[in-house]
């Protein structure tokens, strides 16, 4: 029975961010874009449990004891209301039927009718191959109790006392801790983490009736399955065949260390994670096509990005160069040459000066772990052939990057990776990247974007016009 | 990936890029061969192994556990040294491999051999560490392994801070089959999930000579390097069909990379199963690494109140200071995340409580009703609970 009070609880919230993101595009576009039924669910996922989170704050504010009815009854209300209001809005305009259109094409490429031959066999046997990681991952989820070590030092702990408390009562460092009184503040490993992922869980724990270990993680599995329906949704957008884009679904879905961060959950790097790629895909759609309903989107998946983990302030900031590109491409090679600068001149300042930012310290001069970013990337099977395959299309296409439909995407890589070897070399993470022990989890933040670039850039490069392929 | 539809699948093209995968495919196990074969590519011997069972502990501590030597010591001269009778001829043989495991990062480990032909002098050559196990040593080339080898002996520098475990030694003929399938064991270890695993996959062994990932970069890079080589000359290899190919040697090397890593993931279900399998929370608890530790916690949460109340932890290893403040929640509890280190006394309050598992160094004077710590800390306190090794204290 609780095991149903679970899904039904989360599916209830997949469904309030599906309706949501739908009354905010109805009426839609007719005939619905490729990809629109699937994106919509994936986003869907991320933005009801965003939402979620923030009611939960919001009922905590109020003095209102967390509860299945204080938490679920408003939730499937407005999850009703906006579907119903959504409904109604699109009958008029004959929108409502490009809507079905869409879910009913959804459904039917699912068995790969639209295929024929040798793509159709692919295509159910990719189908198969995903279905098979996912169950693998389901059965991890529901299984195993909290796991890794951060999961159980400083995320979770803030879940148990929150779901135990009915509230969200402060976390606090330390000294502040020593001098309050009893229970009015308490510790943990990371007490000024942010509160959206602990959060996750006590609404689990809240469905179940009590803390158990395992099932309070089955968020993480369907976060993999809406960034899988995301991912695909996002390639369908850019013309991609249905059996590419699924491949491309499967690129990202197979990352192992992705996977990892599914069969042992707890930790915020996978939310992180899709989170940030689908904030990047909203705004650049929008910067596309100038869709309220995408602009909506990309604000609240950013402000989702600040409040899953501290590093999001930081990654939110990478998206910017792109994002301005997007909204003015003829001006994208000076973004690109400003955004160059920008990041020297930042990167010369911060390696010169002591300071603390997001819990990192600069100031330690240029150490870039070489060997142990090559053995991360290129030796250890983290990342299959990711990172490769980013190098080889960077070498490959590098004519193409700067094209207008691909310079937004392009650019916001390009400070992601400098991000990233920014907090490589530059900071005390260096010797976490030394010891393997933080350069996958923050490489992760970015690895859905960068399989998304890596496919977008091919596919540009297949069909740029060229007398033969040696002609970059 | 390449658009399918606009992709020309011409099927010469295809062959031609399926022949220039396998052929780069065979280059490369050939060049890879052409350097790590020692001696023959098809030797007469067959791979000698002497177990634990055989091996001599001739300096330092240690006993027998199942399958292997457990070194806890060195001697007193800080040396262990681990001894096996031989005989065999040294070139039927051009590598040793010994199976150490737990050494420390800066151990200095030395292989010792002895033969025929110089039988009062003893050999000796470094052996490399890596992830705290030691590496094979291809002695093809060195002028003293020569003749038949008579003993062999390890010798290893370490402080030993967690025991060692020796679980024999092979002389192996390093021919071409044993070497593929070596490579082929490497890359299918069963990797289970581990404290590591959250932060890097290693992708099956521990140490591998080489990794499957690079190895398959390299293939699916030269392979594409040479399709875009001839579509420089060749007219049938436009873009499109270069496009299809290039696509399709990637996803052929991811596809082999995620066969192997779906196969590790299964195996990890029976474990996972055989150690969660059909238990409640609270089984699965009892059955978790940290067991005991949530028997005892369990225990004191039956002594404490049931209101909230201020909870102290102390153990020596941060692993279980963390799970016994997890199990210990929503008390209001305060455990360093790193280092043993307790706070002051100080801060520690009438009606706190202090809960202390596998921890040196706390002593509790029960005449005077004085718990004490390092740097002289001490507090008045009550026993509530005691087991061994582990107690609850109520602060006075």
């Amino acid at each position: 029975m609780e095991i149903v009070a679970l899904w039904t609880g989360w599916l209830l919230v997949w469904a309030l961010g599906v309706a949501v993101i739908a009354l905010m595009r109805s009426p839609p576009a007719t005939p619905v874009d490729a990809g629109e039924v699937p994106f919509l669910i994936g986003c869907g996922w991320f933005l009801g449990q965003f939402v979620l989170t923030l009611w939960m704050r919001l009922l905590s504010a109020a003095g209102v004891p967390f509860g299945v009815m204080t938490i679920g009854a408003p939730v499937a209300a407005v999850a009703l209301v906006a579907g119903w209001i959504g409904a109604r809005r699109s009958r008029g305009t004959g929108g409502i039927a490009g809507l079905l259109d869409g879910v009913q094409s959804a459904v039917r490429s699912l068995g790969g009718s639209s295929l024929g031959g040798l793509r159709r066999m692919a295509w159910l046997a990719l189908l198969g191959w995903i279905a098979l990681r996912l169950a693998i991952l389901l059965f991890e989820v529901t299984i195993r109790p909290l796991y890794p070590w951060d999961a159980w030092t400083q995320w979770a702990t803030k879940a148990r006392v929150w779901y135990a408390m009915g509230t969200m009562v402060p976390f606090a460092g330390a000294p502040e801790w020593f001098a309050l009184p009893t229970g009015a503040a308490y510790f943990d490993a990371a007490p000024h983490y942010p509160a959206t992922i602990p959060l996750t869980q006590v609404w689990s724990a809240t469905l179940l009736g009590q803390f158990d270990d395992a099932l309070v993680n089955l968020p993480w599995w369907l976060t993999a399955l809406a960034l899988a329906f995301a991912i695909y949704g996002s390639l369908r957008f850019r013309r991609m065949t249905p059996l590419a884009a699924l491949a491309g679904a499967w690129i990202v879905l197979s990352l192992p260390i992705l996977d990892v961060h599914v069969a042992l959950a707890g930790y915020a790097d996978l939310a992180m994670a899709a989170y940030l790629t689908l904030a990047a895909v909203a705004w650049l759609r929008y910067a596309d096509q100038r869709s309220p309903a995408d602009l909506a989107l990309a604000v609240l998946l950013s402000v989702a990005c600040v409040l899953i983990k501290n590093p999001g302030k930081a990654w939110i900031l990478t998206l910017v160069p792109g994002v301005a590109a997007a909204f003015l491409p003829r001006y994208r090679l000076a973004f690109a040459a400003l955004f160059v600068a920008a990041a020297a001149i930042v990167a010369f300042v911060l390696a010169q000066t002591s300071l603390t930012i997001l819990g990192y310290r600069t100031g330690t001069g240029f150490r870039m772990p070489w060997r142990s970013l090559a053995e991360a990337y290129f030796a250890f099977a983290n990342w299959h052939l990711l990172l490769c395959g980013v190098v080889a299309v960077g070498l490959l296409a590098w004519r193409r990057l700067l094209h207008p439909t691909l310079a937004p995407l392009t650019i916001t890589i390009a400070a992601g990776l400098v991000f990233l070897a920014f907090g490589f070399a530059f900071t005390n993470a260096g010797a976490w990247v030394e010891d393997q022990a933080t350069v996958n989890r923050a490489t992760l933040h970015l690895a859905p974007l960068l399989a998304l670039w890596m496919i977008l850039a091919f596919h540009d490069w297949s069909h740029a016009p060229s007398a033969s392929a040696g002609d970059n | 990936m390449a658009s399918a539809t606009a992709m020309s699948f011409d099927r010469a093209v295809m062959r031609k890029g399926a022949l220039i995968f396998a052929g780069t495919l065979l280059a490369c196990v050939i060049a890879y061969l052409v350097h790590a074969v020692p001696g023959a590519w098809f030797p007469h011997a067959s791979r000698a192994t002497w177990n634990a069972h055989a091996l001599a502990l001739t300096r330092g501590t240690g006993f027998l556990q199942e399958d292997a030597l457990v070194i806890t010591a060195p001697d007193p001269k800080g040396i262990v040294l681990i001894s096996v009778v031989t005989d065999f001829r040294s070139s039927d043989y051009p590598a040793i491999a010994w199976d150490v495991s737990n050494l420390g990062e800066h151990a200095d480990v030395q292989l010792l051999w002895r033969s025929d032909s110089r039988p009062d002098r003893l050999n000796s050559t470094a052996i490399g560490v890596e992830a705290g196990r030691t590496l094979p040593q291809t002695l093809a080339k060195n002028p003293a392994w020569i003749g038949r080898i008579v003993g062999l002996a390890l010798a290893i520098r370490d402080p030993i801070a967690q025991p060692v475990r020796v679980r024999g030694v092979v002389a192996k003929p390093m021919g071409m089959f044993e070497i593929l399938g070596d490579r082929l064991t490497e890359w299918l270890a069963f990797e289970p999930w581990n404290g590591a695993s959250i932060n890097t996959v290693t992708g099956g062994a521990d140490v591998q000579d080489v990794p499957l990932p690079a190895l398959l970069a390299t293939i699916v890079a030269i392979s594409s390097a040479l399709v875009l080589l001839a579509s420089r000359w060749q007219p049938s290899f436009r873009r499109p069909a270069v496009a299809a190919l290039l696509c399709g040697f990637f996803l052929a090397g991811w596809f082999v990379l995620d066969l192997r890593w779906t196969w590790n993931l299964l195996r990890q279900e029976p474990a996972t199963a055989a150690q969660y399998w059909g238990k409640d929370a609270r089984a699965k608890h009892l059955a978790g690494d940290d067991g005991p530790l949530y028997a005892f916690v369990e225990k004191a949460r039956d002594v404490l109140p049931k209101s909230p109340v201020r909870v102290f932890v102390a153990a020596d290893a941060d692993y279980f200071r963390g799970r016994a403040a997890y199990h210990l929640y929503p008390h209001d509890v305060y455990f360093s995340p790193r280092g043993t280190a307790l706070p002051p006394a100080g801060v520690m309050r009438p009606g706190d409580w202090l809960l202390i598992f596998l921890r040196k160094g706390i002593q509790y004077d029960a005449a005077q009703g004085k718990i004490r710590w390092e740097g002289n800390e001490t507090v008045s306190g009550v026993p509530r609970l005691v087991e061994p090794g582990a107690a609850l204290f109520q602060i006075r």
